[in-house]
């Protein structure tokens, strides 16, 4: 790949190659290699890690003890053998999935409809909830109110419940969705909601047929915002629930010391390379609305 | 009248055929359908955010245990006098400091280092390739990150001791680094991770206030005789400030406040560095005797109360003048 043709820029003040005949091709394009060269040794630090577990889950066990980046064999079976041997891991990784996919339900439809109603709807005391809003961002909220919390779910009877963590999940990015589906309402012009109530549309209509079109791309930020929040979590579950078989997969995976056995390093990077795929993968397809999105909502916001 | 109540977002219509008392109602059932939209979120932020803040706040200033069985009293300040005499509510306030002085430079520094280098790639489809890699670690959930460092940082079999003892050999196998486990490389350990983990995101956020940039100020200050460093010091620090100081509050914020990290790395150790105000707080809540959580929510309040006088103070400092 010629770097000169990707990356030229005309480089101000400088005299035209006519007259400095004897300058080599890397000599002109010197800054252009450094700075890629920079660039892409960034990218290989943040790529590292990930390549490492990924080629650790298809080693072969001896080529695992061995240390070496690149196995001298590959052994594709300890995907299959994580399921079949370790009896837990399909009840946590259901567990892992209902949770998220009923935090990440929830959230999105409380976000929309307040951050439509907000904009559009302007009730009295909407200043108050984006302050509101706006403040929990900046305490540490989910640090303080663990204590409780725990008293809440103990009183509703939801220690050691998995269902039961969907209600404080909904709760962990909740504000930063709401204040990005109000960001991207008020990118929708007033007059076009006007126009939808004046032929007769419910709220509820117009929300659905002329809002929510236009606000895709935020549904898309706060889908992944929510589901990295909800797949990831880790000290609610731990508090909350003793039961292992009731826990979510990063507490699992967290708890697991890696060596001999059912948790040998192999299959630890088998059950890792399950659990991280599913995010990689929906943001990788879903990456230009993203970062439509974030530019959007986030940034603006 | 009308024409306050079209300025509120009220069907108008209905409203100028309808007389005084129905007129009312009617402007009452709208207000309250559009609360109705907002009760969902509401709900939800009462409950598990703002409640949960006040009712800590009240325990604060009782003695309550969570496994006593007896009612629990008002005690007015006794629990913060008592922690404010206990060493280790300083020491494990000042570790949280020490991480975030560790961890803020480096998340602000790099990512704004990659940001100007990307900004000034032209080829498109390179520019895509270079953000979706940045933004991986950002979609990979917290403890997933947490995780898989703790595998790497392993002290045996994980591959950067490897690479440090059988690659390159700067160790050997007695004297390699200890990086985890309550070790004074801890912090920094950890610290490198964060910053690796906000690489990408922060990266991002950079490159969208360098796009709201004319291209022609830099390029102008340029053909004036400027030099990189006076272009990016007169021309683009001071466009990127307000992006700078958001960043700066928010991981100033998240860096006192870290908790995960500090339960899955260091445990309840307190000669560990990893033993700050979140761990204190969380050891008497949930691990020690009879769980403290009078004296625990004290601790929390002080924690989080000290980290928002530091951050309401940054903002200010940070505010732009004139």
């Amino acid at each position: 790949m010629t770097v000169e043709a990707l990356d030229r820029r005309p480089v101000a003040g400088a005299p035209g190659f006519a007259s400095r005949p004897a300058l080599g091709w890397f000599n002109r394009n010197r800054g252009a290699i450094v700075r890629h060269a920079v660039i892409n040794l960034f990218m290989l630090i943040i790529l590292l890690p990930l390549a490492w577990v990924l080629v650790m889950s298809v080693k072969t066990l001896p080529d695992a003890m061995r240390g070496d980046f690149w196995p001298r064999h590959f052994d594709f079976t300890h995907y299959g053998y994580v399921f079949q041997r370790i009896a837990t891991l399909p009840v946590n990784l259901f567990n892992s999935i209902y949770v998220t996919a009923s935090t990440v339900l929830i959230t999105t439809i409380c976000a929309v409809l307040a951050g439509y109603a907000l904009v559009h709807l302007r009730p009295r005391g909407a200043g108050l909830v984006v302050t509101a809003l706006l403040v929990s961002l900046y305490f540490p909220v989910r640090v303080v109110s663990i204590i409780s919390i725990y008293e809440t779910q103990h009183w509703l009877g939801l220690i050691n419940s998995t269902s039961g963590l969907i209600l404080p999940y909904v709760t962990l990015q909740l504000a930063i969705s709401v204040l990005i589906m109000r960001s991207m309402f008020q990118l929708v012009p007033h007059e076009l909601i006007e126009a939808a109530r004046i032929d007769g549309a419910s709220h509820w209509r117009t929300l659905w047929m002329v809002g929510l079109p236009m606000v895709r791309n935020g549904l898309v930020v706060i889908f992944i915002v929510n589901f990295v929040a909800a797949w990831g979590e880790y000290l609610l579950c731990l508090t909350l629930i003793d039961d292992e078989a009731a826990r979510t997969m990063p507490v699992v995976l967290a708890a697991a010391q890696g060596g001999q056995g059912q948790w040998a390093w192999p299959n630890l990077a088998a059950v890792y390379v399950i659990v991280v795929t599913p995010g990689i993968l929906a943001f990788t397809f879903a990456q230009k609305l993203f970062f439509k999105g974030l530019m959007e909502g986030v940034v603006k916001g | 009248m009308a024409q306050t109540f079209a300025s509120r977002r009220v069907d108008v219509s209905s409203i100028l055929h309808a007389d005084s008392l129905s007129r009312h109602i009617i402007v009452l059932r709208q207000g309250i359908g559009t609360w109705l939209f907002l009760v969902p979120a509401l709900a939800f932020f009462t409950g598990y955010q703002v409640w949960p803040i006040f009712r800590v706040l009240w325990m604060s200033f009782t003695d309550y245990q969570f496994l006593a069985n007896g009612p629990s009293h008002w005690v007015w300040f006794d629990n913060y006098n008592a922690a404010f005499r206990d060493p280790l509510m300083w020491s494990s306030l000042g570790r949280a400091a020490l991480f975030t002085i560790m961890f803020l430079p480096g998340t602000i520094i790099l990512p704004l280092l990659l940001a100007i280098l990307i900004d000034r790639v032209t080829s498109p489809r390179l520019a895509t390739l270079y953000r979706v890699v940045l933004l991986i670690p950002a979609v990979i959930p917290s403890t997933l990150i947490f995780v898989l460092w703790k595998w790497m940082y392993n002290y045996q079999s994980g591959p950067i001791n490897h690479f440090l003892v059988d690659t390159i050999g700067l160790f050997t196998l007695q004297n390699a680094p200890q990086w985890l486990g309550g070790t004074p490389l801890t912090l920094p350990s950890i610290a490198i991770m964060e910053v690796w983990w906000g690489l990408g995101y922060h990266t991002i956020f950079f490159l969208a206030g360098l796009a709201a940039i004319p291209k022609d100020l830099p390029e102008a200050a340029r053909i004036d005789g400027a030099n990189e460093w006076q272009v990016f010091w007169h021309v683009t620090r001071p466009r990127l400030a307000p992006i700078m100081m958001i960043l700066i509050v928010l991981r100033f914020g998240t860096a006192m406040a870290v908790i995960d990290e500090y339960l899955i790395f260091g445990g309840f150790n307190r000669a560990s560095p990893t033993y700050t105000w979140t761990i204190f707080m969380y050891d008497q809540a949930f691990k020690l005797g009879l769980w403290r959580q009078g004296y625990a929510a004290a601790i929390g309040m002080i924690g989080a109360i000290a980290m928002m006088c530091v951050m309401v103070f940054l903002l200010r400092i940070f505010r732009p003048r004139g």
